[in-house]
């Protein structure tokens, strides 16, 4: 099994969402998030006033999928997110040693 | 015998039990009927247990207490036992409790037991209420009858006599506690009809109120005036009870007794939920309704049968409460609050009382300016009324209906309660006792109204009345929390406490809800964005709108406030629908901006998202939603101002319905209203900035097209409005349509500031055959046209003569006296800036400084002074900054960088020369 968290642009929440429902995946974590890659922060003038954009609005999805389910995820996030520009995010995958259902006990690729 | 020989029998009984109460619907015999049920279960039991050990005869006493003292046991309710026993009882009683105990819990019953002596129920526990509270319904079931008695006239009588008080303080206590698990109002989307306010936890505390304070037991008799036998007193039962009053009281006990076994049979387990899924089936069996047979009745339809029960229980309380001088719900901070003379009511000690019926059989109930100075009075102190006062005012509701006259007062006295700090409380009271229906029928459709969403917690009606509280909320001071002294980016590790965080977004958002001009439009939008939810239609904002636009007819609002509450009402839900795009991105700010048009339009909206949101939900604003809205907020007001000089009408495009949407839409609509001169009408409209078409109606266009024709006359036309009062200010409005010449703009400041008049906002246009339409909003700092209403004919015929230079300017400002200078509160830094490229022919100029008398004057005469033409203009007022910008050509180009520099240094000298 494999955790997919991806961090994304929080206007491409719903097409994700979306395309991941498309692929067969339906369990999905999400937070709101902030923070910046290379994207750094800015300053903006609001009215005569100075504000610091340091960390920006974004949203964490995370998700556990099978080992089979995983280039799938991860394409169909890709697919949607990309729009080329700095700030459309990152996906970091990382081995799950166990699933466990908490309603019955279920084990393994069963409980996702 | 055992309990696993019984259960068999007590399960067949409960089967019979369920099966009449599917039959009749009775929930009250219901619970009698298992009660009396469990009963028998106990007593024999406890019976063989006598027989086996007959010493066990003496010294115990059996008893009932909590909701099973009480003869009420729903269908998956504990059971609530008392064994009282006398000293050296102890041991001997112990195994046989066990067993008891264990053949009940084998039956299939879940049983909370408790093991006292008389003399340790003498005291309260204060850790431990319940107790107390459940020994208030104690009942003998059997054992020994002289330590019952014992039990109930020495040590309880003890407990009541010492602690009575400190008990009645404890209930009030929980009571407030559990009511603000439920944010202290009864109007959930998925109510506990248990533990919510008005369920059925409120009727058991109305009961131990009324026995604390009369000694006597509330009892509940059987539906439909038939006292359920099994409901009666006891014989053995000393306490003679005070019989619950029939009509609604009952009635509304009786319904949720019904709704809670309904849930209890069909969740097969105590919880008391009713979620959509259960109102859905309750309303589809008519769960709780007198007829039960007939058509399926409405989901909706019967969610408003039980708030109108839960209002009776949830009313009921608070009367228990205030006679017993307990505070059941939280209080609203209340304000000293001195009522006028003659102001026909009273406040004392935070109650409002009306004054008395006069001898004479005049009630003052019955004059709806002092019923509605009254509410004033309450959203601006937080005073409550008494309970007479709701009875006279209820009572004269038809009458009030006759005597209620529309137009500005009404509004004058609607927008007081509005803007009123406590504008909440007012308008619940209002609500619950049918005035505000009585003033605003539109609002009747959302009255309790569930409209099912993930997100919604509580009815439509109750979540505008929270959105109302948010934003005067945003108003308060920021709280300060001493507590860890971290700053504003948080400790060591970054990460800063969501509370912390949402009080800085509340400070900050706050600000700007000092900088409208007319609050009070804002809370009228608050209040009738959602009635358009009581009705069928394509989307409820579109449906508000309507419902808004006849109410603001009846109040007789002039076409600029009313446009702004239309447009707010119109556009609610499109900043919330803006933050979930890009906001980084120039075209959703672009697109955003077009719909919101003008700086104040932003700032409600702003308001009204931030405010709308918290109010869904306790936890649905979030620091990242309050940061995104504030990032759109932002980047929108920037937006609004640069964006003006490049977008203009061509009205063959707009007609044809392409690129300009609703404003394309409305240039139909002022089109249709003169056929046959369709043409002279699209030259009139081509080339105006866009924003001239989105901020004005089609009325108004209409209006300055004819005024335009009328050059010939005198080119100099103007119409000027007087405003209302609002909120201790009167804004008035001028508009002037001319053909464009040099000055125009800066005679049009002065001549105003020769009447000292003080301009908050100003836009200034022109289209392409050079006609201009320049409308000024202004105060008149000397009330000079609001104290003399002869004074208006002679100031418009004044300013027109000033504008073309038929009378001189300078000499009467020269005559004019100053009004006086007051140190201002915030101090605003003067700031010039120039955008190049906001416009592709003209040179943007922004002006942020101090707001003072003549400021207007003093920028568009340097402007002026140094030749330059005003091609657009957009003035604006944020509390005590001025924003003026101004889209500027020289001799029809941009500026260069020589002239901006010259302009800069010239402007500065004005501004601080005017400022002395």
């Amino acid at each position: 099994m494999q955790k997919i968290e991806a961090i994304i642009q929080p206007s491409k929440l719903d097409a994700v969402k979306d395309a991941l429902v498309e692929a067969g995946i339906s369990g999905i974590t999400i937070f709101e998030a902030r923070g910046h890659g290379r994207q750094k922060g800015h300053t903006e003038f609001y009215r005569g006033r100075e504000y610091a954009v340091d960390l920006l609005p974004k949203v964490k999805l995370e998700l556990v999928v099978s080992d089979e389910m995983k280039d799938k995820a991860v394409d169909a996030i890709i697919n949607v997110a990309r729009t080329g520009r700095i700030g459309d995010g990152k996906i970091f995958v990382s081995r799950v040693d166990e699933a466990i259902r908490i309603r019955n006990d279920e084990r393994g690729e069963i409980a996702l | 015998m055992s309990g696993v020989t019984e259960r068999g029998a007590y399960e067949r009984r409960m089967a019979e039990i369920r099966g009449l109460f599917e039959s009749n619907g009775d929930g009250l015999r219901a619970i009698a009927a298992r009660s009396a049920l469990v009963d028998e279960l106990v007593l024999r039991f406890w019976s063989d247990e006598v027989k086996t050990a007959p010493a066990l005869g003496k010294g115990i006493a059996v008893c009932a207490i909590g909701g099973y003292g009480r003869g009420h046991l729903f269908p998956c309710s504990d059971v609530d036992l008392l064994f009282c026993i006398e000293r050296g009882m102890e041991k001997p009683a112990k195994e046989p409790i066990r067993r008891l105990s264990q053949s009940l819990w084998d039956c299939g019953l879940q049983v909370s037991l408790a093991t006292r002596m008389p003399g340790d129920c003498e005291r309260l526990d204060e850790d431990n209420p319940e107790f107390a509270l459940s020994l208030l319904d104690l009942r003998w079931l059997g054992g020994d009858e002289a330590v019952f008695f014992r039990l109930q006239d020495k040590s309880l009588a003890k407990l009541r006599s010492r602690d009575g008080r400190a008990i009645g303080v404890a209930l009030a206590r929980l009571t407030r506690e559990r009511h603000a698990k439920f944010g202290d109002t009864l109007f959930h989307l998925e109510p506990n009809i248990k533990d919510s306010p008005g369920g059925l936890r409120d009727v058991n505390a109305c009961q131990w109120l009324h026995g604390l304070r009369t000694g006597k037991r509330l009892i509940l008799a059987g539906t439909a005036g038939q006292p359920s036998a099994a409901m009666e007193p006891k014989p053995v039962d000393p306490v003679h009870g005070d019989l619950l009053p029939g009509g609604e009281l009952r009635d509304a006990v009786a319904f949720l007794a019904a709704v809670r076994c309904f849930l209890h049979y069909r969740h097969e387990r105590d919880d008391n939920t009713l979620d959509w899924e259960a109102q859905d089936a309750a309303s589809q069996q008519r769960i709780g309704l007198p007829v039960r047979t007939g058509e399926r009745v409405d989901a909706a339809y019967w969610m408003r049968v039980y708030f109108r029960h839960a209002r009776v229980i949830d009313k009921r309380l608070l009367r228990e409460a205030e006679t017993s001088g307990l505070q059941v719900e939280m209080p609203t901070a209340v304000r000293r609050y001195r009522a006028p003379d003659a102001a026909g009511f009273q406040v004392k000690s935070g109650v409002l009382e009306l004054e008395p019926i006069s001898a004479g059989g005049v009630d003052v109930a019955l004059e709806p300016e002092i019923v509605l100075a009254a509410f004033r009075a309450m959203a601006e102190s937080g005073a409550s009324l008494s309970r007479s006062t709701e009875d006279r005012i209820v009572r004269a509701i038809p009458l009030l209906s006759a005597n209620l006259e529309e137009g500005p007062g009404l509004w004058r006295g609607l927008a007081a309660i509005l803007t009123g700090r406590q504008a909440g409380h007012a308008l619940r009271a209002m609500h619950s006792l049918g005035l505000l229906e009585l003033i605003l029928p539109e609002f009747h459709g959302i009255d309790a109204l569930v409209i099912r969403d993930a997100y919604h917690r509580y009815t439509v009606d109750e979540h505008t009345f929270v959105l109302i509280d948010t934003l005067h909320g945003m108003a308060a001071q920021p709280v300060v929390d001493r507590g860890k002294g971290r700053g504003r980016d948080g400790g060591s590790d970054g990460v800063r406490e969501p509370r912390r965080e949402l009080e800085e977004w509340r400070v900050r958002f706050g600000a700007i809800l000092a900088e409208l001009q007319n609050p009070a439009l804002l809370f009228l939008a608050s209040l009738l964005h959602d009635t358009g939810k009581g009705r069928v239609g394509e989307s409820h904002a579109a449906e508000s709108a309507r419902l808004a636009q006849s109410v603001l007819q009846r109040l007789e609002m002039d076409a600029y406030d009313s446009g702004q509450v239309m447009r707010l009402i119109e556009t609610h839900l499109e900043m919330s629908a803006a933050i979930r795009r890009d906001i980084f991105d120039a075209e959703t700010v672009r697109a955003f901006a077009g719909r919101v048009q003008t700086h104040e339009s932003l700032r409600m909206l702003t308001l009204f998202t931030y405010a709308d949101i918290a109010a869904v939900h306790p936890d649905a604003l979030t620091p990242w939603k309050a940061e995104s809205l504030w990032r759109l907020y932002m980047a929108t007001a920037n937006q609004l101002d640069r964006s003006v000089d490049e977008e203009r009408v061509h009205t063959r495009a707009s007609t044809g319905g392409t690129g300009l949407g609703r404003k394309g839409e409305k240039i139909a609509r002022v089109l249709a209203l003169l056929p046959g001169r369709e043409p002279q009408m699209e030259q009139f409209l081509e080339g105006f900035p866009e924003r001239y078409v989105s901020t004005r109606s089609a009325e108004t266009m209409l209006q300055h097209f004819e005024m335009a024709q009328r050059f010939a006359q005198d080119p100099f036309q103007m119409i000027f409005h007087h405003g209302a009062t609002q909120s201790g200010s009167v804004v008035n409005e001028i508009t002037l349509v001319t053909p464009d010449r040099p000055r125009l703009f800066a005679a049009m400041t002065a001549a105003l500031a020769a009447w000292g008049m003080n301009v908050v906002t100003a836009d200034a246009f022109a289209n392409q055959a050079g006609v201009v339409v320049d409308t000024f909003r202004f105060t008149d700092t000397f009330r000079t046209l609001e104290l003399n209403e002869s004074e208006r004919d002679r100031f418009l015929a004044s300013m027109r003569d000033l504008v073309a230079g038929r009378s001189s300017v300078e000499k009467m400002l020269s005559g004019r006296r100053r009004p006086r200078r007051r140190a201002p509160r915030v101090a605003v830094e003067t700031r010039i800036e120039f955008d190049e490229t906001a416009s592709s022919h003209s040179t943007l100029l922004q002006v942020i400084t101090q707001d003072v008398y003549g400021l207007l004057r003093a920028i568009s005469a340097t402007l002026s002074d140094l030749g330059y033409n005003v091609e657009v203009a957009l003035v604006d007022t944020e509390g005590e900054m001025a924003i003026d910008v101004f889209y500027l050509t020289s001799e029809g180009k941009r500026l260069t960088e020589e002239q901006e520099a010259e302009l800069r240094v010239a402007l500065l000298s004005a501004i601080e020369k005017n400022s002395r």
